[in-house]
């Protein structure tokens, strides 16, 4: 190989390296599925398990949100889907609903699962077409939770026995 | 040097040195980049090995050379100051007083060898030992105190140093593989010193006896 050759060849590798770790290095990655998955995102090659992910939102449907999301997370393995993620959210947020009181840690559990949606989001916006849910948007999920979150005198009205869960 | 060398091998010892060495291993993965006082004295390691000859920047920059070979040889200089920075990071503890001392500890070790000029061979063999002292002291000493247990070991160095330290001397105990991690980071990076296009040592001639003056 001519000398031409081999330090094109090195440049080439050096910079790739170094775009794999500075892509390591801001996204965080903790599993391989994590890194596969987003290396494949960057490529556009990355798709979420169609059938992983109409059993969650079976499971979703009949309201039993821990094994709902054991299997968005079998469909979304690499947490790289914005849609998966809504649901994360969404599920959290009707699992820690209640008439007369909110779960704090389940509530942030979803803002941090809706925080995720919004970044993956392609420029920032979803919306997602589920007649069942009553919210379309992250940021309809994500002011429920965070008024969920927040304590104020509407936590006090007597009223609120009769809200309904969205 | 070879041109695979160069654009090969160096670039890509220190680009595994600069990911294993940020690699920390506890509850979760976490990837710390170098904080801005290790790149600071990862500057003046570079400034001690050109000083000593373990790196001739000449041969890796020079108006002689094709622009290929400079952005080589550019690459080499800016993945070795990222590597330098990242062993040193991986030796430093994290936190309390350990952290500290360690800190103010690499800085004189480096401003001091810098006075001291050392040549290439005593430089490499300086790095290895300091190194090699720095990690038996994080990852046995340090670790080994931190670790849970009351082993008779981890008595007798508490009683010798709680009172020096005021008690901040405990770390967090990270995962048994950190140390391997560790170990692969500095030797690669004592490796990929070794490897640095060095600066020859200046060649003596002695003359026969007969031609000294004198006789």
């Amino acid at each position: 190989m001519s000398e031409t050759a081999t330090r094109s060849i090195g440049l080439g590798v050096a910079t790739a390296f170094a775009a794999l770790i500075g892509w390591l290095y801001a996204r965080q990655p903790q599993t391989i599925a994590q890194v596969t998955g987003g290396l494949s995102a960057v490529v556009g090659a990355y798709a979420v398990d169609e059938q992983s992910f109409e059993d969650a939102l079976r499971f979703f449907r009949n309201d039993q949100f821990v094994e709902a999301r054991m299997a968005f997370d079998r469909a979304d393995p690499a947490v790289r889907d914005a849609r998966t993620q809504f649901y994360i959210a969404y599920s959290y947020y009707r699992q820690g609903w209640g008439r007369t009181y909110h779960d704090d840690r389940l509530y942030a559990d979803g803002l941090t699962a809706i925080d995720r949606a919004m970044a993956l989001a392609p420029a920032g916006r979803l919306v997602v077409d589920d007649p069942n849910l009553g919210m379309h948007t992250p940021e309809e999920v994500k002011a429920e939770l965070l008024a969920g979150l927040r304590v104020d005198a509407s936590d006090f009205n007597p009223l609120r026995v009769f809200r309904t869960r969205k | 040097m070879t041109a695979a060398r160069e654009a090969l091998v160096l670039p890509n010892v220190f680009l595994v040195v600069l990911l294993i060495g940020g690699l920390r291993i506890g509850r979760t993965i976490t990837l710390i980049p170098p904080s801005p006082y290790v790149l600071l004295l990862g500057l003046l390691l570079i400034r001690v090995a050109v000083q000593s000859g373990v790196l001739s920047p000449d041969r890796l920059l020079a108006s002689t050379r094709s622009t290929l070979a400079n952005a080589n040889g550019a690459v080499v200089l800016v993945t070795l100051w990222l590597a330098a920075a990242q062993a040193l990071a991986v030796l430093i503890p994290d936190s309390g007083v350990p952290r500290l001392a360690f800190n103010v500890f690499f800085l004189i070790l480096l401003l001091n060898t810098a006075a001291a000029s050392p040549d290439r061979q005593r430089l490499l063999r300086s790095f290895a030992v300091t190194f090699g002292g720095a990690f038996v002291l994080k990852f046995v000493v340090l670790h080994g105190l931190s670790a849970p247990g009351q082993g008779a070991f981890k008595r007798a160095l508490l009683a010798l140093v709680d009172n020096v330290t005021a008690g901040a001397l405990i770390q967090e105990v990270p995962h048994p593989i950190a140390a391997y991690a560790a170990f692969l980071t500095i030797g690669l990076f004592l490796i990929g010193l070794l490897l640095l296009p060095h600066r020859e040592p200046p060649i003596r001639y002695e003359l026969p006896p007969e031609y000294r003056l004198g006789r």
